[in-house]
């Protein structure tokens, strides 16, 4: 059940595998969403984004440099 | 109940086909190694035509869900296709699942079952081309052939493209297809996005029998929710090997005793290397939500047995190795990850207590790749952990268990 005072997701927060390979920006960045595992890959800890977080969290996918790092529109 | 076992006096091609019940798919195959036109039309008749909509309600009234491995119901692709932009069917017959043979079976000796359904589809949404991907050149003869025979086949190419596990699931092989490398997309976009219809090749069989015998007589057998037969492929160790058609919701007892399966077995592997380990509970009713009911998955069929001669735990660690070899590296958590769960399992067959890292590493890597290799290798090493606790016990106590590693657990995959 949804609290009636939560926030609504905006967007939510993606890696293409693909092109990842750990450098671990985004770590840095948001180290309360992102954390790393024992090979320095993201373990994304929570992926919904909502409009208050938007701004930092758009920040991180545009400093990845592998550009792996995606938000997509709900 | 009665049991009819239909079993062919001659052993065609690398495999046999039998039947529990009466065949639909395997209708006709009992006297001849291929079904020609000529053939096909004596055991199934003509092909209704059909539009959409028919083919939609017979879809939705007999809920026919892919046959490929993961289930996804053929309706919905046909409807998340983009309006008129259906641009392409495509048979995906590369199955790279190393024990699997049905769509083999299928491809090989009733090549027109499977044509019927494609050009079906293409006739209902209006997609101009078929292509039938396969990996093998043997396989691709055939159904070149097959298309010769019939005056609608001009349209049907037959494709041959790279091997590997990870090769055959859709993306990988229309990316394929269109020139690049069998790998799948890094971004989950399914193919009917660009208007791609892919579906397993035992998908369209059903289809061309769907549409023949309609809804109603569709669910004459098999159960309430899962109406039809399926395809299985039974293997390890069992005496009568091969591809079985079975109502849906056979019970597991009755497919092993058909297969002369060895009394008593350690475990099935059900749902193939993306599948699980259970335990061989006769009970178990062989449909998509009775094996999920038992904690697996149906997948493509395949049930593997492993008998008392051979140690599980080394099946489980040799299997595990070959997942981590046919991960495309492309993803780091697979590419890295598998290996390290390789090891684990490895060590834990040698009597060292790696357990718990083996867990951690399983779930370390679940649901972070491109495919669902990574999540179907965690799930079949997670499953047969479970299963095999007892033995990871005695061979933590013992260093082993004594007995050899029989290769009940087949790698690699046979043309």
């Amino acid at each position: 059940m949804t609290a009636p005072s939560a926030k609504p997701d905006l967007a939510t927060l993606s890696i293409d595998w693909t092109r990842c390979d750990g450098h671990g920006l985004c770590h840095v960045l948001l180290p309360e969403r992102v954390g790393r595992d024992e090979w320095g890959f993201p373990v994304l800890h929570h992926t919904a984004v909502h409009s208050v977080d938007e701004l930092e969290v758009r920040g991180a996918v545009a400093a990845c440099p592998a550009l792996a790092l995606y938000l997509t529109r709900n | 109940m009665t049991t009819l076992l239909n079993r062919p006096a001659k052993t065609p091609l690398d495999t046999t086909a039998w039947s529990i019940g009466s065949p639909r798919l395997l209708a006709g195959l009992a006297d001849a190694e291929t079904l020609d036109a000529r053939g096909h039309h004596a055991a199934h008749g003509p092909l209704p035509i059909a539009d959409l909509d028919r083919v939609l309600a017979y879809l939705d009234a007999s809920g026919l869900a892919g046959r490929g491995g993961a289930g996804f119901p053929l309706a919905a692709k046909l409807r998340s296709l983009p309006r008129g932009g259906a641009r392409r069917v495509i048979v995906n017959g590369t199955e790279s699942e190393p024990a699997s043979r049905k769509d083999r079976v299928l491809l090989r000796r009733t090549p027109q079952l499977v044509l019927d359904g494609a050009l079906a589809v293409a006739a209902a949404i209006g997609a101009r081309d078929i292509t039938v991907a396969v990996h093998a050149e043997r396989t691709a003869q055939v159904v070149r052939a097959a298309a010769g025979q019939r005056s609608d086949g001009r349209r049907i190419g037959v494709r041959v493209v790279p091997g590997g596990f990870v090769a055959g699931e859709a993306r990988a092989v229309v990316r394929a297809l269109n020139g690049g490398p069998a790998i799948p997309t890094g971004r989950r976009t399914p193919p009917t996005a660009d208007g791609d219809l892919v579906a397993n090749v035992e998908t369209f069989a059903q289809l061309a029998v769907l549409l023949r015998i309609g809804p109603h007589r569709f669910a004459e057998t098999g159960t309430v929710t899962e109406p039809g037969t399926t395809l299985l492929t039974v293997g390890g160790a069992v005496s009568r090997p091969g591809v079985v058609e079975i109502p849906l919701g056979t019970p597991l007892g009755i497919v092993l005793a058909a297969a002369g399966a060895a009394p008593d077995p350690q475990a099935v592997v059900v749902g193939g290397y993306h599948g699980g380990w259970l335990a061989p509970i006769p009970q178990i009713r062989l449909s998509r939500h009775g094996v999920a009911s038992a904690g697996g998955t149906l997948g493509a069929g395949v049930v593997l047995v492993v008998d008392n001669a051979t140690c599980a735990l080394g099946e489980l660690a040799r299997v595990t190795a070959w997942l981590a070899a046919e991960s495309a590296k492309q993803c780091g958590p697979c590419r890295f990850g598998l290996p390290a769960l390789a090891a684990d399992v490895a060590a834990l067959a040698c009597g060292h207590p790696a357990v718990a890292p083996a867990l951690d590493h399983a779930r370390a890597v679940n649901g972070r790749g491109a495919c669902a290799h990574p999540d179907g290798a965690a799930r079949f090493v997670t499953s047969g952990l479970h299963l095999l606790h007892e033995e990871t016990d005695r061979h933590l106590a013992s260093g082993g268990c004594g007995r050899p590693v029989l290769g009940r657990l087949p790698i690699g995959a046979a043309s």
